[in-house]
């Protein structure tokens, strides 16, 4: 496991002196902070304005980090031919896959705690109430970020970067909008309709299932078992794709 | 002799890859490829671009999947855990992380060998002091010179001391320094009784390094051998005679060089002996009589002509 651990702990170093992930973290920060503007136009709904921006500032940013890092960190590997001299040592394919997306994932919800910090002192700062939901939200956007780096991770061992990245963001919106496809396919007089609402339903992963977001911002309650089933979800489904992914990078010639 | 004796063995080793939108396009890397490097030995792998050499070191190291044949490292299949641990590899144009200094990237390729703590320190100080980048050790990769990085990619393969080292275009693109650096190092550990398998397109690399040759072109090995017995005599002697007419050596017009008064020609060695003998009798004086050697150069080009291949200028005739 030594082996293991040391890439995926390499892979949160390289995110750290990345660029893009930088300037992202910064950018995220300056949006928190920010919200104290937007609290001076705001008169009887600032708890729920400061909740709305800070929860969606950081899964905006962190969404687009994730499709970033995940679609990104394969396909160069393979160009750059490092990946040659990590996969002729011991070490089997499928454990460089797991170590690497370990190593993405621990970058996201390190700085996923990061921008929480900074968004708690903002509500601790403006006395607003730090809500259950709030902390379902927080672990909504865990579970989403974990599904799209699979689904990143999938495409990118087999396409381009430029492809992966396209795909995902489609997955990203097809996620988001699976329960109103089913609703409005469901209406359909057509069964042709019908039947591809149901299958994409059930294809895509239902990524709104993780959004608490409005929830937190209107206060409102979330039940646990909402929580777990979400996580649950993203767990399986992530899993399944990364099964996929090492089914697929294991026969994988690096021409 | 058992597989523990070749620590490398292509066995009708053969790799077609498929390409295209619909992959209806085949395209022959390596066709029937079958040689075996002794222990101990600096194997070459010589060819033209194109050749398959490198296709043949990614199937060595499992990185394609072949078509056909066999691929054995210490007798074994390389997709085993046990036999990576004993060898170290150096890829073409290597890009190690560059955000990694030259430290970071060493313990890092330390521990993806299973070495650690104490021992791995140790072994990161003592390469990096032979490779001559202790002063750069806490310097960014990025900021490295291709030489420098050519330097501290090999010293990673050397980690854990390998039985077996396969390099692939190890001195392409460096500097005349740098290659004789890297040559050093490669010759260093022939010394310590590493077997190599020593992949390029540059000759006088092969010549400075490598027991034993195999010449691709075009995805076919062309010729095998010590490199000893492929530099053997070319079959004709070269004369250097004085004292005697122009006119006289006609029967060598072809070969014939007129350096001062001296003159200087080569000639079938079976006939060597009589056109001696007629130089003597026409009152020349022989300076001196050589076999002609063949670089491993002309060899190379012999090899690739005789595979049909055109060779520089005879391309545009």
């Amino acid at each position: 496991m030594n082996g293991f651990f040391a890439l995926a702990w390499n892979g949160f170093r390289e995110a750290r002196r990345n660029r893009v992930t930088t300037v992202v973290a910064a950018f995220a920060m300056l949006l928190l902070v920010s919200s104290s503007l937007v609290t001076q136009v705001t008169v009887h709904t600032l708890d729920r304005v400061l909740t709305d921006f800070g929860l969606s500032t950081m899964a905006i940013l962190l969404i687009g980090l994730a499709v970033f890092l995940s679609c990104g960190l394969i396909p160069q590997e393979i160009e750059r031919k490092t990946i040659f001299l990590v996969v002729s040592r011991p070490m089997s394919r499928s454990r460089f896959l797991l170590s690497r997306l370990t190593g993405n994932l621990i970058s996201l919800f390190a700085l996923q705690g990061a921008m929480t910090l900074v968004f708690f002192f903002e509500l601790w700062l403006y006395k607003s109430p730090l809500t259950s939901a709030i902390v379902a939200s927080l672990i909504g956007l865990m579970a989403e970020l974990l599904v799209i780096t699979s689904v990143g991770f999938l495409f990118s061992t087999f396409s381009s970067q430029l492809v992966s990245a396209l795909i995902t963001v489609g997955i990203v919106f097809a996620g988001h909008l699976a329960g109103d496809v089913y609703r409005l396919a469901d209406k359909s007089p057509s069964g042709f309709v019908k039947f591809v609402g149901q299958a994409s339903y059930y294809l895509v992963p239902n990524l709104d299932r993780m959004n608490f977001r409005d929830q937190a911002a209107l206060a409102l309650d979330v039940p646990m078992g909402a929580v777990a089933s979400s996580v649950a979800l993203a767990l399986g489904y992530s899993a399944v794709l990364i099964v996929i992914a090492t089914l697929i990078f294991e026969k994988r010639d690096f021409r | 002799m058992s597989d523990a004796d070749f620590p490398v063995q292509a066995l009708k080793l053969t790799k077609t890859y498929r390409l295209g939108f619909f992959l209806n396009k085949h395209i022959t890397a390596l066709n029937g490829l079958d040689f075996s490097v002794p222990r101990g030995s600096v194997f070459g792998l010589l060819g033209p671009n194109g050749a398959g050499k490198s296709t043949t070191i990614k199937l060595l190291l499992n990185l394609v999947t072949p078509s056909s044949g066999q691929a054995r490292l210490f007798g074994q299949s390389p997709t085993e855990h046990s036999v990576r641990r004993r060898l170290g590899f150096v890829p073409e144009n290597p890009a190690p992380y560059n955000y990694l200094t030259g430290r970071e990237f060493m313990s890092l390729s330390g521990r993806l060998a299973n070495l650690s703590g104490h021992e791995l320190d140790q072994q990161i100080a003592k390469l990096l002091g032979e490779v001559d980048l202790s002063r750069a050790a806490n310097v960014q990769v990025r900021r490295y010179s291709k030489g420098m990085v050519q330097r501290l990619v090999l010293a990673q393969a050397l980690l854990g001391a390998p039985e077996l080292l396969i390099l692939d275009e190890p001195t392409s693109g460096l500097d005349p320094i740098g290659r004789r650096q890297i040559r050093d190092l490669i010759l260093a550990q022939r010394e310590k009784g590493t077997t190599i398998l020593f992949c390029t397109h540059i000759i006088p690399d092969v010549e400075a390094v490598c027991d034993q040759l195999v010449i691709l072109v075009g995805g076919r090995k062309i010729t095998e051998g010590p490199v000893a017995s492929l530099l053997g005599s070319g079959g004709e002697v070269e004369l250097i005679v004085e004292n005697i007419a122009e006119s006289e050596l006609a029967f060598a017009a072809s070969t014939l060089k007129r350096v001062e008064r001296r003159f200087v020609f080569r000639v079938p060695e079976a006939d060597s002996m009589r056109v001696v003998g007629e130089v003597l009798q026409k009152g020349g004086r022989l300076v001196q009589l050589n076999p002609v050697r063949l670089g491993v150069e002309e060899v190379f080009l012999q090899a690739v002509r005789d595979a049909g291949h055109t060779v520089g200028s005879e391309s545009s005739t």
